[in-house]
């Protein structure tokens, strides 16, 4: 009996919570109505012309990143530039809140309101996978400037406040191609990629014609790991690869291990996004690498003085937004430095391009259909140029996918 | 034919470290106890086996690979006891829940391994904690004049490095232990049915504590590979990646047996890098599926025939109350 009462008492309670919570959504209701209203005007002001701009002391600039610092990889690079950002525009280190280890879910989300609520003015989300999760908040936020790395929904999505950028990475890998072409002795390179995505594709064509621009019979294997970080079986492709006779390997993934298995076998390596030679230094001949902390840097000074933020921004070598680990002058062929540096100042003169015809190539769209590229003499594929994210996904002759 | 060579040779450097992984956890499951912290006491092992090279070669004025390779099995061993230490005083002494505390153990490992490393490579002046040449040299393949230049044979047989030789032997001895030797019937008796072992004279406690954490040892080992070996004498952030969990289910695919635990590496090694050596052109997440469907098969294929030795040991994962008699 008294069980009864006591289960009558509790479903009363209940309703009685229900309807307190219903009160309390609706006050919410209520105060969000003139907020909005606010944003609207706000961001009604920000094309018109610059807004006032933020006073140095109040900025605060979040990060939402897929791993942390000591991935010595991707995380890390990111991490340096944000460093770099911080060094140059005289910010204290608690104005910066990092989310490290956040996956590519839900938890996205929960990490970039908690930076809103945090009161962060600019944002930056340095992974792909992040996107869907930044236009979802950042919709929500007019106010907030979003900034969303290797990212290609900002320009389609229509909202002011969400802006993509990368690095022209392919340019790095074009000259650190150069050394792998001349290093080359059976002309047959090897190369170790992460997924068959755009940004994949993009850098190992341009590594490649960076080798076959001093070394003209040289031909590529391309393997897929399936994973941007599993060293185990990096190093299994690798192996693999140099059992099918590749003799400098290069790479998209993130670990060392293809340096380390290319220096057990007695061949070479040229690596991505950390300087690989005290890793393995009679392998590794020279790394590709993205300074982060141009943009990084940019960004927030476009925060403070109220400027407006690109849409999509991507700079290259030019720029110093990507650039070369020193070369392993050990191990590297004769006339490495000077080739590379040759090609480096014709990239920048704009005399040379990367994806330079006559250059053809077949590739999928996204629903799977063939097409197909055809660059004639005299033109160039404009990569990374109306879009930051690398859009090159054609396989050009000479490049052998193996799967 | 050399395709063929090359998918042997990757497939046993990839089964090696589940080998040592499997042995370790065959050995510990048959005094009862189900540790599923396989995974955190391999990365355990592998940083220990990796620091204790690393200093060793940095301390020393003349480095010797062998025993820089020797240091690095004995902290590999030491390290993954020790894990298995906290492990046994947990389950065994205090009687707490063997899964909980086996997927404790992985995440403190997996913790601890990734904390250490990176002080490790802080420290040094490259960002990296890696060894020298000295020292890869004595982790990389041998080459014994003659024999390893035997067309064939002499790749398959004679071209890997010492801690491959080295499993085997493992799995001959715990092979030979476990069906010959006093200690090991005996051990067998207490993951059976410690009551029984307590009243035949058995210290059920005490086999229980040396199996675990000499189990520990041997997957630290595996570990200490991954680490020194696949990726070459380097800490790599969460370099393990999972190879302890397929060790768990080597295990079953072995069906207690350190003999089977042989074949078993080496399937589930080859299956893990065919797809390298022999496109099929189906897509590698289907490759990657491969071990695991190997496991259920095999799992299926034990229940329906229900032979009394192919059985996991009857008391396993049940902590022992001798008050309970």
């Amino acid at each position: 009996m008294s069980r009864r009462l006591l289960a009558l008492l509790l479903a009363g309670l209940m309703v009685f919570a229900l309807a307190g919570c219903q009160d309390q959504s609706g006050t919410q209701d209520g105060t969000g109505t003139p907020d909005t209203g606010n944003a609207d005007q706000e961001s009604a002001q920000q094309p018109s012309g610059e807004t006032a701009g933020i006073a140095k002391e109040d900025l605060k600039v979040g990060f939402v990143h897929i791993s942390d610092p000591s991935d010595k990889g991707y995380t890390y690079n990111q991490d340096l530039g944000t460093q770099e950002m911080v060094k140059a525009l005289g910010l204290s280190e608690d104005q910066i809140i990092n989310k490290f280890n956040v996956s590519e879910d839900e938890s996205c989300e929960t990490a970039l309101r908690e930076l809103v609520e945090a009161g962060c003015q600019l944002i930056f989300a340095t992974s792909f996978g992040f996107e869907d999760y930044v236009l979802t908040v950042a919709a929500e936020y007019p106010d907030v400037q979003f900034c969303h790395a290797t990212g290609t929904q900002a320009a389609s999505s229509g909202l002011d406040n969400v802006h993509n950028y990368f690095a022209a990475i392919y340019e790095a890998r074009y000259l650190a191609g150069i050394a792998a072409g001349l290093k080359t002795e059976n002309n047959h390179l090897g190369y170790v990629g992460a997924h068959p995505f755009a940004e994949v594709i993009s850098g190992f064509t341009a590594f490649y014609l960076g080798a076959k621009s001093v070394n003209p019979d040289v031909t590529m294997d391309v393997m897929y790991t399936g994973e941007w970080n599993d060293p185990t079986r990096e190093a299994q492709v690798a192996q693999a690869l140099i059992d099918r006779g590749c003799d400098v390997i290069s790479q998209h993934c993130d670990s060392t291990a293809p340096a380390t298995t290319a220096e057990q076998n007695g061949v070479w390596q040229v690596g991505y996004n950390a300087d690989m030679i005290d890793a393995a230094p009679n392998a590794s001949l020279i790394s590709a690498r993205i300074d982060w902390g141009i943009y990084v840097t940019y960004a927030t000074e476009c925060v403070l003085n109220g400027d407006p933020i690109p849409v999509d921004w991507c700079k290259g070598y030019a720029d110093g937004a990507v650039y070369l680990s020193p070369l392993n002058t050990d191990i590297a062929a004769e006339g490495t430095q000077e080739a590379i540096d040759t090609a480096a100042q014709e990239l920048v003169d704009g005399t040379r391009h990367v994806f330079e015809g006559p250059l053809t190539g077949v590739g999928e769209d996204f629903s799977g259909n063939e097409i197909t590229l055809d660059i004639p003499e005299g033109e160039y594929y404009h990569e990374s140029e109306e879009q930051s994210a690398p859009s090159f996904c054609y396989i050009i002759p000479g490049i052998n996918i193996v799967e | 034919m050399d395709s063929l060579i090359n998918l042997l040779v990757a497939a046993v450097l990839a089964g090696t470290p589940l080998l040592f992984g499997t042995l370790g956890e065959i050995l510990t499951e048959k005094s009862g106890n189900l540790n599923l912290g396989v995974e955190g006491i391999m990365f355990m092992g592998g940083v220990a086996g990796l620091a204790g090279a690393y200093y060793y070669e940095r301390a020393a004025q003349d480095p010797s690979g062998l025993l820089a390779l020797l240091i690095a099995i004995v902290c590999a061993f030491l390290c993954g006891a020790f894990g298995s230490l906290i492990y046994s005083v947990l389950t065994v002494t205090l009687r707490a829940n063997q899964n909980v505390t086996g997927l404790a153990l992985t995440i403190f490992g997996t913790g601890f391994a990734n904390f250490f490393g990176e002080v490790m490579a802080g420290q040094s002046e490259s960002g990296y904690a890696a060894v020298g040449d000295t020292v890869k040299a004595a982790f990389a393949g041998i080459h014994i004049p003659g024999l390893s230049d035997i067309p064939v044979a002499g790749r398959l047989l004679f071209s890997y490095n010492i801690l491959v030789y080295l499993g085997v032997a493992a799995a001959l001895a715990l092979s030979w232990f476990l069906r010959r030797s006093r200690k090991g019937l005996s051990l067998r008796a207490v993951g059976e049915s410690p009551q029984t072992a307590d009243a035949a004279g058995i210290n059920v406690t005490r086999y229980k504590y040396a199996a675990t954490c000499v189990g520990g040892g041997i997957c630290g080992i595996g570990g200490m590979y991954i680490v020194m070996v696949t990726c070459g004498g380097i800490w790599v952030h969460d370099c393990v990646g999972g190879k302890g969990w397929i060790a768990v289910a080597l295990v079953i695919f072995a069906m207690w047996s350190p003999a089977r635990a042989l074949l078993g590496s080496l399937v589930f090694g080859a299956l893990s890098i065919m797809r390298l050596y022999v496109p099929l052109g189906i897509p590698t997440q289907l490759y990657d599926t491969f071990p695991y469907v190997a496991t259920v098969l095999v799992l299926v294929f034990v229940s329906l025939r229900r032979r009394r030795e192919n059985q996991p040991p009857a008391s396993l994962g049940v902590p022992y109350f001798r008050e309970d008699r």
